[in-house]
């Protein structure tokens, strides 16, 4: 999943590229999550105390209709304006990721029978978290669900991360939410991290910045990219030996892929047979998104008797507790939002630091007003 | 070479719990005119700026411009050791400053107590704030603006402020009901800190946090009035001066409604 080891670079090179922040920081701010990436955590991580997924009395699961039920009116009460992204048809490069991945669930559901047969329960838990799959009904049902609460969601034509990087590159909305690092690679200005965790984790939100990542490592966009397929992303195997130590090294030195090619010593480090490198980095590069300035993203009134009938008659959700979730949607959509100071004075990089004997750095913005 | 003698050390104590809730760390900018600090809350909706002159220290050196990273809730643990009629005296290297020295005397000098406060690197935050002109301004008793944030805090987290020419509204709208607070101008009341006056140039109506106006008012022992300056669209600000010693200001971003 996503770009193997990016996290670690970026928090060893680039470490003022990270911000974390509370939670509620984020009020007022508009931003695209994964919805895939989201559901997909949603049936792994929504379990009652036995760790079974949560179903209906018909045994459907709706782990995925809670987790976005509830953790959508978690950030919209926090003034946040969330937009979802979901997944369209996976690249063609993509397909050999997506095998290992087949393989490896198949593997987990063998797992799975043997630990069922000998009833060991924390071999059942983990193994039956690792045969989850987000099914195209999965996707369905949260649309609908999201239709009915009045969020916005968008369909890309390809991979969802690429088309929420779009989306904040276009200043449609502040960042793009996901764990997937790729994100970044897809150049999407601002990542969030852990915006759809569970409230009880206590997670703060990272924020990562890429235009600091870049500024840390001294790289260029395309060089920033040829690093993260040498790390390792889900279209084209990485090359055996070089961890992220290296591959920073490298592009450092060499500055492109084709650069490493020409002089990286065949022997200790070979090269894939079939290494489709550069049509990996058109595909991070020039992804196939639509076009942001055609999308309209807007935030409507919930359907307060349309969500009752769905979740409380059709997925037998407590009627009490979904009614009072969708009060907090409707009130929160009414009420003005908090302005920031920075949308009124335009903020300047601070200057270099000079150093010091102070043992504790804290680094924080500078602000210029407007004479108004 | 650093060093400023406040008679008045409750001043710095009430400073220190104004601002301590708002903003953790910051900067005191300290050159020959007096001592400065700007500093904006985690998420970026208020900003503080206070200014201590130095005519309001006795005495007071400073040669050359530097600044004081601090930690203001250290710092402000550290004053609650002095005394109310304490004289309190900020010492401090300014070449290479890594801590704070804070000397302590009771008024009949036979108690003096000294702390030593460790310094932080809080990359320099520079603010140029020019002054404003507001489309209103209002001077009116500190204690009173701070009764009507309490009194409105409890129907509401967020309230209207409307001024039109002769009186200024203030009011909230919630879940259990709703609540005003309507204030006449007055300028000739016998108590000047009773006074309300209004200068305005168009009337504003603009909606604020409670919960950061409730910050602001922490403020209110520095002065027995507030001034408050409004317009369409501009962040609040809420001033509270101290005399001639100086003057602390908060700026708030305003709530704004769906665009």
């Amino acid at each position: 999943m996503g770009i193997k080891g990016l996290t670690k670079v970026i928090g060893d090179r680039c470490p003022n590229a990270i911000k974390s922040n509370e939670f509620k920081n984020y009020f007022g701010r508009k931003v695209a999550i994964d919805a895939s990436m989201s559901i997909y955590q949603f049936l792994i991580a929504v379990r009652q105390q036995d760790g079974q997924q949560l179903t209906t009395e018909s045994g459907e699961t709706t782990s995925h209709l809670m987790g976005i039920f509830y953790r959508t009116i978690r950030m919209v009460e926090n003034g946040i304006k969330p937009c979802y992204v979901f997944d369209g048809k996976p690249p063609t490069l993509k397909s050999g990721e997506l095998a290992k991945r087949l393989e490896r669930r198949k593997e987990a559901n063998k797992n799975l029978e043997d630990a069922q047969e000998l009833g060991d329960a924390v071999d059942i838990d983990k193994f039956s978290r690792r045969t989850v799959k987000v099914t195209p009904e999965h996707n369905a049902e949260c649309k609908k669900l999201l239709g009915l609460m009045g969020i916005p969601y968008v369909e890309a034509p390809c991979e969802a991360e690429a088309q929420c990087a779009a989306l904040a590159r276009d200043k449609k909305v502040y960042a793009a939410a996901s764990e997937d690092m790729d994100t970044l690679t897809f150049s999407a200005p601002i990542l969030l991290r852990h915006l759809t965790f569970s409230e009880a984790r206590k997670m703060p939100i990272d924020e990562i910045h890429l235009n600091k990542v870049l500024e840390g490592l001294n790289f260029t966009m395309e060089q920033f990219v040829d690093m993260c397929i040498l790390l390792g992303c889900d279209y084209c195997d990485s090359i055996k030996g070089i961890g992220p130590q290296r591959a920073v090294e490298l592009i450092e030195k060499h500055k492109s892929l084709e650069e490493i090619i020409k002089t990286l010593d065949n022997k200790k480090y070979p090269i894939p047979d079939d290494w489709p490198y550069n049509e990996a980095r058109q595909l991070f590069l020039n992804p196939e998104v639509l076009d942001p300035k055609d999308i309209e993203i807007k935030w409507t009134d919930p359907d307060i008797d349309g969500i009752v009938e769905y979740l409380v008659h059709e997925k037998g959700f407590s009627e009490d507790r979904v009614r009072k979730g969708v009060d907090k949607l409707a009130k929160n959509l009414r009420t003005a939002t908090q302005g920031r100071l920075d949308s009124f004075f335009s903020t300047v990089p601070s200057n270099p630091k000079v150093p010091s004997k102070r043992k504790v750095i804290i680094i924080k913005k500078k602000i210029i007003f407007f004479s108004c | 070479m650093f060093e400023a003698r406040l008679s008045q050390g409750a001043l710095l104590k009430k400073l220190l719990e104004a601002i301590k809730e708002l903003v953790t760390d910051a900067n005191f900018d300290c050159n020959e005119t007096g001592i400065a600090l700007q500093a904006m809350d985690n998420s970026h909706v208020a900003l503080v700026s206070l200014l201590l002159r130095s005519e309001g220290f006795h005495p007071y050196r400073c040669d050359r411009g530097f600044s004081l990273g601090v930690n203001l809730n250290s710092l402000s643990k550290i004053l609650k050791c002095a005394g109310n009629d304490d004289i309190i005296t900020l010492k401090a290297d300014d070449n290479s400053a890594d801590s704070l020295s804070l000397c302590f005397e009771s008024p009949s000098n036979e108690r003096v107590s000294e702390y030593e406060l460790k310094l932080m690197d809080i990359d320099q935050e520079h603010l140029s704030i020019p002054e404003t002109d507001y489309e209103a301004t209002i001077v009116m008793s500190s204690a009173e603006f701070q009764r009507i944030c309490r009194d409105l805090m409890v129907i509401s987290e967020s309230v209207s402020v409307d001024v039109a020419k002769d009186a200024i509204v203030f009011s909230a709208e919630g879940e259990m009901g709703s609540g005003s607070v309507k204030l006449k101008q007055n300028p000739s009341v016998d108590k000047p800190e009773e006074q309300v006056t209004i200068e305005l140039n168009s009337s504003v109506s603009l909606q604020f946090s409670l919960k950061y106006l409730m910050n602001f008012t922490k403020g209110t022992p520095l002065s027995d009035q507030v001034m408050l300056g409004l317009s369409e669209n501009m962040p609040l600000l809420v001033e509270y001066k101290m005399d001639d010693a100086g003057y602390i200001r908060f700026y708030l971003a305003p709530k704004v409604g769906e665009e």
